[in-house]
């Protein structure tokens, strides 16, 4: 398969790869870059625990190819936190107990930041829509709800 | 027990809870050795087909293929993929039945051949690459069609596919005597339903053997211990040269991953390279073992009072293509139907029955919620018959404390009244009860059911703890644990209940798991057992290790041991605080002594559960049905649930809410479902096996009823698997308030709904 040199700009970082033209994001992200943090679950686009977001939307990582989004603004769960300061959202979510196993815990998270980023200010249910696609076995998502309005709370009170 | 606690009970933050919110967490696909190979599966397309001819040479002549298995490559022997079953149990109820890779295809998704190669897309040419000669057999896919004459045989040691049978020893009473003794008879058969695990995390395994023949392993287990001694046995391989590790799985519901174990570890040694064998979303639902999908019958006498005189259930178990769990997960389902309640005569058997579909084991819950859905409506029945609330039938019946619970084991405390009162009035229960309530094309009703679960495996199963605790330089403590993190924070709650004990901070105990090679032998996590048996031991452990520092201490601050204490993470000379050192300091003090006698603190131990304290609770459902759609709509949920003291009551409400979801989706729409012509497995994925999402859960209400039990540690009983557990049984019985039907077959789909008010 024919292969190519593409630049990727991952969590402000820009690297340079070697992609063929099937190469899923999320096999970019996972096997090239080693950003392990974003999960494969279904690979089909059905449960979100691969979420990304490319220039700030919300994307299905293991259902876009890696060539659609090069020069563009890849965001995963290990670039969010500032350093070794947490975000709010991870920060809530440790508070909150809104997770248990973890393996969803990644797309969820940055599924909601898609979502407080469109909407700062949601209802508990437009955040029971916003993470309508991303599954989790464990929590029964109650925690999670949770979290994301908490931490809604806190951005609205004291700014990202 | 102190009486004030300072860790103990706190709202505190999940183990491991910075390492999953950044995505640093490693789950077993995250683990990425240098040189690894990809492997590949090929499963048979055939639900019952015999291999006549295999040929795997074009495979093996293929650039960058390094090992091409079949059943020829195998050790020749039969195992049960339970794994559990076999080391843990006792094994009189077991059955060996399974090979690593199949010599005759039993399910369609049977494991016939695998490959590991350079990369994944060679490895999968190579599989294509392998000529199958299948001869077609006739399959069966109805248990009760299996065990007529003339059906197909599936494993040639069972002609009429029936494995098991057999009397639940527990049975006891004059059964007849106790239905002619009653007043009332009622009669029913359930078939429960398949449910899929689903843990979010696919089948995965990888296998590597250094070059002194010492094999790694690491897999999405609960019980490391018991995969490396079944590991050593198939293999013949020291258990001493193998090293089972697993510190995060991806959602533990079951014991998932066996059967890629065994695969993954013979490429990597016909390869003599590591192998990483990854199953998609599609193999993972074909592989993973589901819920025990049973016919249930049952019959319940009683007298006009209420009061119970017979119970009698006889289980058909749909075990699939291989027995697995068929007996165990029986077992307790019995245990709950005959045991729940106060009875003279009870009476209970089963039956497993093997079928050309895919394998059961043991999913959350573990029978109990299937003799719940059995039990609780058979009550409510008599209750109607009789003309009793069934609120007031249930607690006509309850057991009292003493009495044997459903394992058998004397009840330590038991708060069943006030659960079952509590929900009652939560959910309006009088009020709801007297009257029809109706609009438009809506019914409403509500339902209730109780259940009784375990705090671990005994008597059926070793459950006894071993467990390592050392007290590092700076006066943190290291807890080494054979436990995975399944993500019932199980090693959070260790660290919570080791800090309580040695005056330390939450944040001092660090967590060493999941490793065989580092830690004691334990028995893994399942049945509720982690609690109960790994914080006992940690009290066991670190009471001894507190001694040590204790002693240690007194050398410095010149005084007996026992005018000692510490807290917060100093040791204080009780009748004077002001003379005090650090635990640290302690420490220090003992591995840097000049004088002699120096030693790094550490303190080993194990517990060994002969106890087995039931948590309890009850559930009660409030439902809308749409007689026009089918459609069943929970306005409201209330959970009572006793789990003895909590230690964490986050995790505590996280896991009900967890199981509360897993039961939910059981009750209504989960539907297992495969060809009826071709025994294939069509709710394959998310979209045709829907899960519970964030949308699909009601208003819920968990009420925690906080008994300390005399046996638990610091009076704590288990919780993981009791959400799930009576859910499907009180929306059942809300359902047949709301509309007068019961539906004999789960899921309660809006179809199966509308049929039944049809031909009502």
């Amino acid at each position: 398969m024919k292969k190519e040199i593409a630049t990727f700009n991952v969590n402000s970082r820009s690297y340079d790869v070697i992609i063929t033209p099937n190469m899923t994001l999320s096999e970019l992200l996972r096997e090239k870059l080693d950003l392990t943090g974003t999960k494969y679950a279904c690979g089909v686009g059905e449960c979100g625990a691969c979420t990304v977001l490319v220039d700030g939307k919300p994307v299905l990582s293991c259902s876009t190819l890696a060539i659609a989004v090069r020069n563009k603004n890849i965001l995963t769960i290990e670039g969010l936190a500032n350093g070794t300061n947490l975000h709010p959202i991870q920060q809530a979510f440790i508070d909150h107990g809104a997770m248990q196993c973890g393996f969803c815990t990644p797309g969820m998270i940055m599924m909601t930041k898609a979502l407080l980023d469109e909407n700062p200010n949601p209802t508990r249910e437009e955040v029971k829509e916003g993470i309508g696609g991303n599954l989790c076995r464990c929590t029964g998502y109650v925690k999670i709800i949770d979290a994301v309005m908490a931490v809604a709370e806190t951005m609205k009170k004291g700014g990202k | 027990m102190k009486e004030e606690l300072s860790v103990v009970g706190k709202r505190l933050p999940q183990w491991a809870a910075h390492d999953k919110v950044t995505g640093t967490a490693k789950y077993i696909a995250d683990i990425n050795l240098p040189g690894t190979l990809a492997g590949k599966v090929l499963t048979s397309p055939h639900a019952h087909a015999r291999i006549k001819k295999i040929d795997k040479s074009k495979a093996e002549k293929l650039p960058g293929v390094e090992a091409v298995i079949t059943w020829h490559d195998i050790p020749q022997k039969l195992f049960n993929p339970s794994v559990q079953e076999s080391i843990l149990h006792d094994s009189r109820n077991e059955i060996d039945d399974m090979y690593i890779l199949s010599e005759k295809a039993r399910f369609a998704g049977d494991l016939i051949a695998a490959v590991a190669a350079v990369d994944e897309a060679t490895a999968e040419k190579a599989i294509e690459l392998i000529d199958v000669d299948y001869e077609v057999l006739p399959a069966v896919f109805d248990p009760l069609e299996a065990m007529k004459p003339g059906a197909p045989v599936i494993h040639d040691f069972a002609p009429n596919n029936i494995s098991k049978h057999f009397v639940f020893p527990p049975s006891r009473g004059d059964i007849e005597q106790g239905f002619k003794d009653a007043d009332v008879v009622v009669e029913a058969t359930f078939q429960t339903s398949k449910q899929h695990m689903t843990p979010i995390e696919p089948c995965v395994c990888i296998s590597s053997f250094d070059a002194s023949g010492k094999l790694t392993v690491w897999s999405s287990t609960q019980r490391p211990f018991a995969y490396r001694t079944e590991l050593a046995e198939l293999f013949d391989i020291k258990e001493s040269m193998i090293n089972v590790i697993c510190k995060h799985l991806g959602g533990g519901f079951g014991e998932a991953n066996w059967s890629i174990v065994p695969v993954c570890v013979a490429l990597a040694k016909k390869a003599k390279k590591p192998v990483k064998l990854e199953f998609s979303r599609k193999k993972s639902l074909v592989d993973v073992p589901t819920r025990e999908a049973y016919i249930e019958t049952g019959k319940l006498g009683a007298k006009k009072d209420g009061t119970l005189t017979a119970l009698k259930e006889n289980v058909i178990v749909h075990s699939g293509a291989y027995y697995n769990r068929s007996a165990a997960t029986t077992v307790v389902n019995m245990g709950q139907f005959i045991g729940l309640y106060r009875c003279p005569n009870v009476y209970a058997d089963m039956t497993a029955v093997y079928t050309n579909i895919p394998t059961s084991g043991g999913c959350r819950g573990y029978g109990t919620p299937e003799a719940c859905f059995l039990l609780e409506q058979l009550v409510d029945m008599a209750a109607e018959k009789i003309g009793i609330d069934p609120v007031e039938m249930r607690i006509k019946n309850l057991k009292k404390v003493g009495d044997p619970s459903q394992t058998g084991m004397p009840i330590e405390t038991y708060t069943q009244e006030k659960c079952i009162r509590t929900g009652a009035e939560k959910i309006g229960w009088k009020e709801k009860r007297a009257q029809k309530r109706a609009k438009g094309s809506k019914r409403y009703g509500v339902g209730m059911a109780t259940f009784f679960d375990v705090s671990g495996g005994q008597p059926f199963e070793i459950f006894d703890r071993n467990m390592k605790i050392t007290l590092d330089e700076d006066g943190a403590a290291i807890i080494n644990t054979g436990i995975p993190d399944v993500g019932a924070n199980l090693p959070g709650t260790a660290a919570q209940i080791a800090a309580e004990v040695l005056g330390l901070r939450y944040e001092d105990i660090h967590i060493v798991n999941g490793n065989t090679d580092d830690c004691l032998w334990d028995p893994g996590i399942g049945a509720n057992s982690g609690l109960y048996g790994v914080g006992n031991v940690v009290i066991k452990v670190a009471t001894e290790l507190k001694k040590q520092i204790l002693e240690r201490a007194a050398k410095n601050l010149g005084v007996p041991p026992d005018e000692l204490d510490i807290k917060d993470r100093k040791v204080y000379v009780k009748a004077d605080p002001n003379k005090n050192m650090t635990v640290a300091e302690v420490s220090k003090a003992a591995i840097y002594n000049h004088e002699g006698q120096h030693h790094h603190i550490f303190a080993k131990g194990w517990f060994e559960p002969t106890k087995n304290p039931s948590p309890t609770g009850a559930a009660f459902a409030d439902v809308e049905v749409d007689i026009e759609t089918g459609e069943i709509k929970i306005s409201k949920l209330v959970f009572v649930q006793d789990s003895g003291r909590i230690i964490n009551p986050v995790t505590v409400e996280g896991q009900l809410d967890g199981g509360i979801a897993c039961g939910l989706g059981y009750a209504l729409f989960e539907d297992y479902y495969t060809n009826p012509k071709t025994g294939v497995l069509e709710s394959d994925n998310f979209n045709t096996y829907k899960i519970p999402s964030s949308l699909d859960l009601p208003d819920t209400e968990v009420i925690l009823v906080e008994e300390p039990t005399p046996s638990g540690p610091f009076g704590a009983k288990g919780v993981g698997m009791c959400g799930v557990v009576p859910i499907a049984a009180a929306i059942a019985n809300a359902v047949y308030d709301a509309v007068g039907i019961r539906i004999k077959g789960m899921p309660l789909t809006p179809e199966k709904v509308l049929k039944a008010i049809k031909s009502k």
